[in-house]
């Protein structure tokens, strides 16, 4: 059974169309509201999902694993981890499974700049720091590192165990596949940056608080 | 060479660490990166510790010189690693509260993890 993974924290009024076109594409969603002060939740379970509401806000990554923990329960034998703003597109969804389903690879990196794709300036060099910052902390080069859209095949699935709550899960992950010894692909996909994406984004100041908390754990881990 | 209690101490909690480090890689606590830079860092402590001399690089580079600086240096160096710590602290604190909030979520959903996984 091929699960979905939607963190979802205050997106009521994006959550319900990405749920519906995820659906098309695999067995089951599950949507994790990390706490979210508006209908996430409502509008989520409404669209068809699987509703796991966090009664206070974890993070990123908290809301991540919890999703992992709930496909796992469910008896999933892979999961997809989708972004709920709509900045990914789910017909990337078959590419992304294909190494896995190939038994070529054990986790699914998407790549939003292996394509052409309209990324600000900003962005770019934003997810170039945090690649450089991955590496550092893991030792392992992955293209993309800071993005959320990834598919784990049934290794991987067992396997991870994160336990950073914020955005630092994204190096957390490359570190689980450093650790487990995970066969990596990685995909080329489209993104979509809009006003609201942007505005969604985490702020330089967070993101240098980020790289700092994943430098410090992988040293004195 | 006449070695010093401090030069024969030194060294010898370097390799400790460097040794601990490795086991953990054995036991998959840790990567091989990780471990490397652990050996790297405790290397390096331990290269000064033997060999005095090549801190001049350093002292050329910080115009340290003397030894009431030194201390204050090495003073400094361990304020940082106790904020370090303290940080680390405040970290397991927050991701024991995100796992209660996490083992709550699944279990209002109507999905209970075993007893093994509640203990982790």
């Amino acid at each position: 059974m091929l699960i979905a993974v939607i963190p979802a924290y205050n997106e009521a009024t994006r959550i319900a169309s990405v749920v519906r076109a995820v659906q098309k594409y695999v067995d089951r969603v599950i949507v994790v509201d990390d706490g979210s002060g508006d209908e996430t939740g409502k509008q989520a379970k409404e669209a068809g999902a699987f509703v796991v509401r966090h009664m206070s806000n974890g993070g990123a990554g908290a809301a991540t694993m919890t999703g992992i923990d709930a496909a796992r329960l469910m008896g999933a034998d892979g999961i997809i981890t989708i972004d709920a703003d709509e900045q990914h597109a789910p017909e990337d969804i078959p590419a992304l499974l294909a190494p896995i389903k190939d038994n070529k690879a054990d986790i699914v990196f998407a790549n939003r700049f292996g394509t052409r794709n309209k990324i600000p300036f900003i962005r770019r060099v934003f997810n170039g720091i945090g690649n450089i910052v991955s590496f550092l902390a893991t030792g392992l080069w992955v293209s993309d590192s800071q993005c959320g859209f990834k598919a784990f095949g049934s290794r991987a699935l067992r396997d991870v165990n994160l336990r950073m709550s914020g955005f630092e899960f994204c190096t957390e992950i490359v570190r689980e596949a450093a650790q487990h010894r995970w066969r990596i692909s990685e995909i080329p996909t489209k993104v979509i940056y809009s006003e609201y994406t942007l505005a969604k984004g985490q702020s330089f100041a967070n993101g240098v608080r980020t790289a700092f908390k994943i430098l410090l754990r992988s040293f004195l881990r | 060479m006449h070695l010093t209690p401090y030069q024969i101490i030194v060294p010898l909690l370097s390799i400790l660490a460097m040794v601990y480090a490795w086991n953990l890689v054995m036991r998959q606590k840790k990567t091989i990166w990780e471990a490397c830079l652990w050996t790297l860092f405790w290397g390096g402590i331990a290269l000064v510790a033997l060999f005095p001399g090549t801190l001049g690089y350093l002292s050329a580079a910080t115009g340290i010189k003397s030894q009431e600086n030194a201390v204050i240096f090495t003073g400094l160096g361990i304020l940082f690693f106790l904020v370090f710590y303290i940080i680390i602290r405040i970290e397991e604190m927050e991701q024991r509260q995100t796992r209660m909030i996490r083992a709550l979520a699944l279990r209002e959903a109507g999905l209970e993890k075993d007893d093994k996984a509640k203990k982790e």
